[in-house]
This record gives C-alpha cells, structure tokens and sequence, in this order.
C-alpha cells in the first residue's frame, strides 16, 4: 500500500476549507448586511414622504396603511430571500469542500 | 510494542475519522437544500412584475371596467405560482409568492382588493404602491436568479 500521509492531508484540507468559508460567508454577509441598510433607509424615506402625502391629501388613511403594512410584507419576503440565498451559499461551500477533500486525496496518494 | 500498538490506534483512528468526514462530505452533497434555477419560472416572475405593474396605473378608473384584464392578471400569477409549487425544494420561493397574492395582505392581493372594495383609487398611492410591489417582485426574481444554475450544479 503506498505511504499516505494522513495528517499532511487533513491539514491540507483544513487550510483549504478555512480560506473557502473565509471568502464565501464572508461576501455573502457583506451583502445582507448591505440589504438590511439599505431597506432601513429606504423605509424612513418613504415613511417620510407618505406621512406628507396623506397630510396633502393625496391619499386617504386606509391607503396610507396600506402603504406602511406593505413595507412589512416587502420586508417578510426580503427576509425570505436572503434565507433561500444563505441555502444556495451553504450548498455551494458543501461543493467546494467536496472538491478539497478530493483533490487534496488524489495529491496524497499521487495519482 | 506498547508504542508501535498506540500508534497504531492513532493510524487507524486517523482513517476512520477521514473516512467519515469523506463519507459526510459526499451524503451532503448529494442532498440538494434549495431548487436549483429554473429559467421559466424567471420568465414567469418578470413578467407577471410587468403585467401587474401596467395594470396598476389603470387603478384611477373603475374597478368594473378593467375586471376582465383584473382576472387574466390573476389567472397569471396563479400559474405562476403553481408552477414554483410543483418544483421540490421550492418552499421559500412559494412562500413569497403566498405573501405577495395575499389578499388579506398589502401586496399585489390587497392591492385588488383595495380596488374592488373602494371602486377606484388615488394617483399617488398608485405610484407609491407600484414601486413597493416592484420591489417585492425583485425579492422572488433575485432569489431565482441567485439559485444555481445547471451549469453550476455537481452531479
């Protein structure tokens, strides 16, 4: 049997994944965080501009609330997204492991 | 032979534990978490987000008069909805589609029943609403566009 070296492997492979979740999870919070400020200050805009609308009486009360529980729908499905989003990075970094693991074998016994 | 029997153990402790991280490495990705991206249901969503969006602006006039374009509307985004509904996997995007067609809710569903209720409504809370359901369609549309794509998936 050829002479593996286990340890240099699992090491190999440890480094690898690392470096993987570091760049991955790393862009992906970036940009969900990014979404939460910018939906945050989109809703206090808009939150400003129809409380002046409806003083105008351009809109009446019933579409204002309207207006104000549907930034909480948006808000729900928002949500939602960047949950779908975090399955698909979780199911791409399980990828990029799989991909470690095997290259990093194939290289220890030398194939 | 006491040290040669430990390293052995270790060797083979070593192995095991290699095997099992390989083991569950490949049983994870063998199962999938999230529907992979599905071109039709993107067409489906962008285009139910333009159909809604011209059928809004005719909101000012009476409900009656537009009741026939009101059901194909809805006749669209039920379709689509049933379409996200039959993919595995899919249950995030169909719950989006839930929130977005509720009419108990204050998206696309409420916003019809706002209408019928009230016969017509204003201009400037046509325009304010049409840029919330735009908005609300960008969530389903990025979801689908961020799931992967065939040529990205592994077999």
């Amino acid at each position: 049997m050829a002479n593996i070296d286990i340890n240099g492997l699992l090491k190999n492979v440890e480094d690898q994944t690392k470096a993987l979740a570091q760049k991955q999870f790393k862009q992906y919070t970036q940009q969900a965080v990014g979404d939460v400020k910018d939906l945050l200050e989109k809703s206090k805009a808009d939150l400003k501009r129809w409380v002046e609308e409806l003083a105008r009486g351009e809109m009446d009360k019933d579409e204002f609330e309207s207006l104000v529980k549907g930034q909480l729908d948006v808000a729900e499905m928002r949500a939602l997204k960047q949950a779908g989003l975090a399955e698909v990075q979780i199911e791409s970094f399980v990828n990029g492991v799989v991909d470690i693991v095997v290259n990093a074998a194939f290289s220890a016994i030398k194939i | 032979m006491c040290k040669q029997r430990n390293s052995y153990f270790a060797v083979k402790t070593i192995v095991s534990r290699s095997f099992v991280a390989v083991s569950a490495c490949a049983f994870l990705a063998a199962c999938s978490l999230i529907a992979h991206y599905d071109q039709v249901a993107y067409e489906h969503a962008t285009s139910a987000k333009v159909d809604t969006l011209a059928l809004m602006d005719k909101a000012t006039g009476s409900y009656d008069e537009h009741q026939k374009e009101i059901e194909a509307l809805v006749t669209e985004l039920n379709k689509a909805y049933e379409y996200d509904r039959g993919r595995s996997l899919n249950k995030i995007t169909v719950a989006q589609w839930d929130v977005l067609r509720d009419p108990n809710r204050n998206l696309v569903g409420g916003f019809l029943k706002m209408w019928k209720a009230k016969g017509k409504l204003s201009a400037t809370f046509i325009a304010e609403k049409k840029l919330q359901i735009a908005d609300a369609f960008d969530q389903i549309i990025g979801l689908e566009s961020g799931k992967q794509k065939p040529s990205e998936v592994k077999q």
